[in-house]
């Protein structure tokens, strides 16, 4: 299953935004099968935070491990947001 | 051909201030209104509130230590609202058409920041809930404020070993810690120093009497003592 940021909006900086695009992808997710991946497609979101990353990255890592895969991007803030991320939950996430 | 005079009532609607705001800016000199020959009605001449208008970090530091009413503009107060103006910004950004990579940086950096006000004084601002945010793309700058409780006071609760601003601003833009512990949150402030270490851009962060300096493309922190003492936080970016 492929997911675009984008269709969540182009700046994706807060934790409220990020809280609430996580819960309006729940019901998508539970149709994601035991063995099937899920891609995250950056392209077309224009910024990205460490608020909005962490409420909806960090739970999904946790919940999917490596069947979470973040597809490239050249966006600057999605890389070093991402790292961030992985620093701060001592984790690492799969890229593509 | 002479500038046309507006009057109380339209300079305040154009700053989103009230009538009695402008008088006692008038009275106090922080905008100083025209009195036409022999009368007593105060007039404004449009450049000069456009020049007004246009000094952020004025404005900002006034309304950190004075509290006074800002102009609507510049005045958000509830999160929402800041989101909306960001994403105005990255669309005024975007139509400039000059910072194309650093642009989604500058957005995230200035986000952070403000998400940070919201973030760690929801439910406990000690007098005006809300930020200052105000940009200025001709000049390449963004500036924030807050009177929150500042970094110390946050960071207290998670390390209460913190003796003092510095110690704190040290921590806030170099440790992974939270200020909302139990949550793990809270590290926006290292993801705007690594942003300005590897890009065109600067920061300059007060709080309390603490002052830091993040230079472009440098990972060094200057953190030093300020003459003055700041309730909140206060940051001007520049990219």
């Amino acid at each position: 299953m492929r997911i675009e940021l984008k269709k969540f909006g182009t700046t994706l900086i807060s934790r409220q935004a990020g809280k609430e695009a996580l819960a309006a992808f729940q019901s998508s997710l539970a149709e994601l099968k035991p063995d099937e991946n899920l891609e995250v497609d950056f392209g077309g979101a224009i910024t990205f935070s460490p608020s909005w990353g962490d409420e909806f990255l960090t739970p999904l890592l946790n919940q999917l491990g490596d069947r979470l895969i973040l597809l490239p991007t050249d966006n600057p803030s999605v890389r070093i947001t991402v790292e961030l991320l992985e620093r701060t939950q001592d984790k690492k996430f799969r890229r593509a | 051909m002479e500038e046309k005079l507006l009057t109380i009532t339209e300079a305040a609607e154009i700053l989103g201030v009230s009538v009695d705001t402008l008088r006692r800016w008038d009275k106090s000199g922080k905008l100083v209104a025209i009195r036409k020959e022999g009368g007593t009605h105060r007039y404004y001449r449009q450049s000069d509130l456009e020049i007004f208008a246009s000094d952020l970090v004025k404005l900002a530091h006034d309304w950190i230590n004075d509290g006074m009413e800002l102009p609507v503009t510049f005045y958000c107060s509830n999160s929402s609202i800041f989101q909306a103006r960001l994403a105005k910004m990255q669309d005024a950004l975007m139509r400039s058409g000059t910072f194309d990579f650093i642009l989604p940086l500058i957005v995230a950096v200035a986000g952070e920041i403000g998400n940070n006000s919201f973030d760690h004084n929801l439910g406990r601002w000690p007098d005006i809930p809300g930020i200052f945010f105000g940009y200025d793309i001709g000049k390449r700058r963004v500036v924030l404020a807050d009177r929150g409780l500042g970094v110390l006071a946050t960071l207290k609760r998670v390390r209460p070993e913190l003796k003092n601003h510095l110690e704190a601003l040290r921590v806030a833009f170099t440790e992974i810690v939270s200020g909302r512990a139990p949550e793990a949150r809270g590290n926006g402030l290292k993801f705007v120093r690594q942003v300005v270490a590897e890009n065109p851009i600067s920061l300059f962060f007060r709080s309390g009497d603490a002052e830091l300096r993040l230079k472009k493309d440098n990972d060094q922190l200057f953190i030093t003592r300020s003459h003055i003492n700041t309730h909140g936080c206060f940051a001007v970016i520049e990219f």
